[in-house]
């Protein structure tokens, strides 16, 4: 359990993945705080689809709830702007979930996505829900950051964001998560912390 | 007689078939034009696509003037439709194809164009 953890440690929402990459690409991500841990790892075997397996986990005073299934993206809409990008997604999955001591029973998931950045600028709105017999969360968290500076291709890309996180079922209503984004390469690394003293990491690689 | 038209006609074929086979092995620049590339995370596919084709020695993108350069090699060639179509499966919007007598490295380094 603990080793699960630990892999798992680095995401709540992958707030800033994009969950379709560019055709041919192998993305892994992983992230997480001390309640809600993320893994993805999807194809895109389309520039517009992307299949992959998902595994959540959430923690919390009262529960200790998992989730893994199989998950199908679709990018609905890509606004290529000559200053500007701007994308919708939608995702479907389809695995077990269980509580911590109880059996797994079937599960789904659903998400949507909506983001759109330009070089200085970047906002993210995500929502992701989990439902089974014994289990049901929803993740929603609304991102907005700055670049300090415009980073050319090669270079080391800075962001300061700031992400509206709120879970269903835990005890906070809403976390706000003031995080540092970077980038470079095919490597994507955040750390952030909540107000509340919670850390977050997420890692993000393309191959 | 002859012998002088004989002479100039060969003259002619061996100085046109140098010319052409000078163009075909001098390397090419060609500069693409793309829109929505503003993150260089999301442009790894631009490079990994074309870093596979057999006729692209180089691959460049520069984010600030929205181009992805390309170098050919010497004696290849990669046509428009290829690199509209690696850029649309990259993720992005190919607006404008264009190849330019300069060298990679100076259009590289040029950057006001």
């Amino acid at each position: 359990m603990k080793t699960f953890s630990l892999c798992l440690l680095a995401a709540t929402a992958t707030a800033g993945a994009h969950p379709v990459s560019f055709e041919g690409a192998w993305q892994l991500m992983l992230g997480g705080t001390d309640t809600v841990q993320n893994f993805e790892v999807y194809n895109s075997y389309t520039p517009k689809t992307a299949f992959g397996l998902h595994a959540m986990r959430f923690e919390d005073e009262r529960d200790d709830d998992y989730y893994t299934g199989l998950q199908h993206n679709w990018l609905l809409h890509r606004w290529n702007l000559p200053e500007a990008q701007a994308n919708l997604y939608f995702g479907l999955g389809a695995g077990a979930a269980k509580q911590d001591g109880e059996s797994a029973a079937p599960a789904g998931l659903g998400f949507f996505r909506a983001d759109y950045e330009t070089r200085r600028i970047y906002t993210a709105f995500e929502t992701k829900f989990i439902s089974s017999e014994d289990v049901s969360r929803a993740v929603t968290s609304a991102s907005f950051g700055v670049a300090p500076y415009k980073a050319e291709f090669e270079e080391l890309n800075t962001w300061l964001i700031v992400q509206f996180e709120h879970v269903s079922g835990m005890e906070d209503d809403l976390d706000i998560i003031p995080k540092i984004r970077l980038f470079k390469g095919p490597y994507f690394l955040e750390l952030g912390c909540s107000l509340d003293g919670d850390p977050l990491i997420n890692f993000m690689i393309h191959f | 007689m002859n012998h002088s038209i004989i002479l100039s006609l060969l003259g002619a074929w061996l100085f046109l078939s140098g010319s052409a086979r000078a163009a075909t092995e001098r390397t090419m620049t060609v500069k693409t034009t793309v829109d929505g590339m503003v993150c260089s995370f999301c442009a790894q596919g631009i490079v990994a696509h074309f870093k596979k084709h057999p006729a692209v020695s180089n691959v460049h993108v520069d984010l600030t003037r929205k181009v992805v350069l390309l170098e050919e090699k010497k004696g290849s060639s990669i046509s428009d439709k290829e690199i509209t179509e690696f850029i649309k499966k990259s993720g992005f919007e190919p607006k404008k194809v264009e190849r330019v007598s300069e060298s990679f490295e100076k259009v590289k380094a040029d950057k006001k164009s």
